[in-house]
């Protein structure tokens, strides 16, 4: 059952992400999806697959948006 | 010497990763960079032809010994015939690209050593990572492999816009970058549809499960994969709807990056229109689809290329334009028009390359490029003034060019496949490219000189006239014995078809 | 009344048909860099999934060859491992693409003082 939660979370986290105003929490966002779908690849039976993602979708892209966000400027400006 | 296989693509990258490593220290680049781009165009010659399987995982039906003790389900299967490894499959036609990759690239950093003032260890990375990521994808035996090359041959040219700093570089690379973002994952996803049907990314492999039916190749899976592909080939190789974005990409590169961004794009249209060509040919409308993207690919190049003023932008349109006769060649669909189109394709990275670094010293001598602003450049230098125009003929089809010959076997095969209307397409856009041509080399080389052009550098490096030089004499003697080159070209396309 | 069962490989499909889709849509129609490149990020992460989810099997275990298994039982159950292997190296490609994406955004941004791709690709 959690893979379901898992999935609808990811999507939501993807969708929400991309409404943000504020990018930093845009990139937080990110992350949050980039950790589920690497729980997800565990529930697929792809252990490796997972640590990989848990390390570049939870953890790298977050902080280099989060850098580039720093580098710029914080908000959405429409 | 079947070992040397893998060394083609691992030289280069060797060699790219030390010369980052070397940065600043200039007379270390020089000697590195000129010892190894001597040393690319010559493995491939020394090399025999053969398979290479990485890790030494021989397919199971190759290994007896092994085969008896497995369990039956597998070695009465087609799981035996499959290849475990990635394989490198090197043969004429792998041989005859790799060199004159190989070529240009040896000239396009010899130019590029002698003509920037600054030798920048990066930009030499970059150069040599994008030629192996090419020579690799002509190597790969393997879809997925040629996507990882893919993406690195896309990250690289991006990386040569970005040192080139010209004008607006960035602006053009954010662009094509956004496109290649979308284009790569769409292409993994269409190698994903293809290994969920097959369970293999191995082309051999996948060829074998069409042919004996263990798949169902009209299967919804298929053509997504087909149409996901297809869209990954338009945008690597600058087809349209990606022209503009191309040309733009050879208009903001240096001259000499401009002559080895050709090549890639040239290199990876070969590479992956054959894959796509090999598997899926049982399609029907397959070759229906590519002579349409070739015809309006030729048609918006030349137009396009008639109004615009920037000789870099020219040569780009026209480049892109080119690049519609060998799809032409692959879309015609027979031993005589793929021949055809192979060699169109050796004949323009070699044309391509000669007149990008041949105008480029317009662009060196004044750092202009704008066809409004030059003019009277002939008294400057009359050497590559002639060689340019020799170029131009050799693009256009003028005999005894290598433009001539390829141009008309592909005119010859459309004419005995009986498509008419496709050789007189190409006969007119061969007239209005050489038209566009002369236009560009009267504004820039015979009209008389406007008062305010300066002369930035006086004289044009040795280097740059040598490499000129030796372009257009292999472009003569391409065109003189084209047997040099379709004897290559002409077993590996009847072992294709 | 036909029943829909909706498993973890057919909803683990859609959840990455979602994410192509939303990172389409983000790619091609939101206006600023940041976004554009979070939508990239998730169309290269949907095409992942997809891929891992083509080798997931029912009921099955993780691919690992532990000593004292039966092979043939082994090869019967265990997910098939080589698009986890694929995946691996997309996963790098996809983190360094997005990487050189956001140097290029930074450098345009100090040009140009936006985000805004419309003013920074329009102004020509």
């Amino acid at each position: 059952m959690i893979e379901y939660v898992l999935m609808i979370i990811a999507v939501l986290g993807c969708v929400l992400a991309l409404m943000q105003r504020d990018l930093l929490k845009a990139a937080i966002l990110t992350g949050i999806n980039g950790a589920c779908v690497a729980f997800l690849f565990q529930f697929l039976l792809a252990p490796d697959v997972a640590l990989t993602q848990a390390i570049v979708g939870a953890a790298i892209v977050p902080v280099f948006l989060a850098l580039a966000v720093y580098k710029t400027q914080r908000t959405d400006d429409k | 010497m079947n070992e040397l296989i893998p060394l083609m693509v691992i030289i280069p990258i060797a060699c790219g990763l030390l010369l980052n490593l070397l940065h600043k220290k200039d007379t270390a680049i020089k000697i590195l960079a000129i010892v190894v781009a001597i040393v690319l165009p010559i493995i491939p010659l020394l090399s025999n032809y053969g398979l290479h399987y990485f890790g030494g995982h021989a397919p199971l039906i190759e290994n007896p010994i092994l085969l008896e003790t497995l369990p039956s389900q597998i070695s009465q299967s087609a799981l035996a015939i499959f290849h475990p490894a990635i394989t490198y499959s090197y043969e004429s036609l792998q041989k005859l690209f790799i060199f004159v990759l190989g070529i240009v690239a040896f000239f396009a950093i010899f130019t590029s050593l002698n003509e920037t003032k600054k030798v920048s260890g990066p930009y030499m990375f970059l150069m040599f990572m994008g030629t192996a990521a090419v020579t690799a994808l002509l190597l790969s035996n393997d879809i997925f492999h040629m996507y990882i090359f893919f993406e690195i041959a896309a990250l690289c040219q991006v990386g040569i816009i970005l040192v080139s700093s010209t004008k607006e570089n960035y602006e053009t690379a954010l662009k094509y970058m956004i496109l290649g973002s979308i284009g790569g994952p769409l292409l993994l996803l269409g190698i994903g549809f293809i290994l969920g049907a097959v369970g293999s990314v191995n082309i051999s492999d996948i060829i074998y499960a069409i042919n004996q039916n263990l798949v169902n190749p009209f299967s919804q899976t298929f053509l997504i994969g087909f149409g996901l592909i297809l869209f990954g080939w338009l945008y690597a190789s600058g087809l349209p709807p990606f022209h503009t974005i191309k040309s733009s990409i050879y208009s903001k590169a240096l001259p000499h990056s401009a002559a080895l961004l050709q090549s890639f794009t040239v290199v990876t249209f070969i590479a992956m229109g054959l894959v796509i060509f090999r598997i899926f040919s049982y399609l029907p409308f397959l070759k229906v689809i590519i002579l349409v993207f070739s015809l309006i690919a030729m048609i918006l190049g030349v137009t396009m290329a008639i109004i615009q003023t920037d000789i870099r932008r020219i040569l780009g349109f026209l480049a892109v334009g080119e690049l519609g006769y060998i799809g032409i060649g692959l879309g015609i669909g027979t031993t005589l028009s793929i021949t055809a189109g192979l060699f169109q394709a050796v004949n323009e990275i070699l044309i391509t390359a000669l007149l990008f670094i041949g105008f480029g010293t317009v662009f060196y001598l004044t750092n202009s490029s704008d066809t409004k602003k030059l003019g009277g450049l002939i008294t400057q230098n009359p050497k590559i003034a002639i060689m340019v125009l020799l170029g131009g003929f050799a693009m256009a089809g003028v005999p005894p060019f290598n433009g001539f010959q390829s141009k008309l076997m592909i005119i010859e095969s459309a004419l005995k496949a009986g498509f008419p209307e496709i050789s007189i397409i190409a006969v007119l856009v061969s007239i209005v490219t050489f038209m566009v041509f002369m236009k560009a080399f009267y504004s820039v080389y015979l009209k008389p000189k406007p008062q305010d052009l300066s002369i930035v550098n006086e004289n044009i490096p040795k280097s740059t006239i040598l490499s000129i030089a030796v372009l257009l004499i292999i472009c003569l003697i391409i065109g003189l014995f084209p047997q040099l080159v379709t004897d290559n070209i002409s077993p590996f396309v009847a072992g294709l078809i | 009344m036909i029943d829909i069962v909706i498993d973890t490989q057919l909803a683990s499909l859609f959840t990455s048909a979602a994410f192509i889709i939303v990172g389409l849509f983000a790619a091609i129609f939101l206006d600023n860099i940041i976004k554009k490149i979070i939508g990239i990020a998730f169309i290269e992460e949907g095409a992942n999934l997809f891929i891992v989810t083509l080798g997931y099997k029912p009921g099955g275990i993780v691919p690992i060859f532990l000593p004292g298994m039966d092979a043939e039982w082994f090869a019967l159950n265990s997910a098939y491992p080589l698009p986890h292997a694929l995946v691996l190296t997309s996963i790098v490609i996809g983190a360094s693409t997005l990487a050189v994406m956001l140097a290029i955004a930074i450098v345009l941004y100090k040009k140009h003082g936006t985000l805004s791709t419309s003013e920074i690709l329009g102004d020509k």
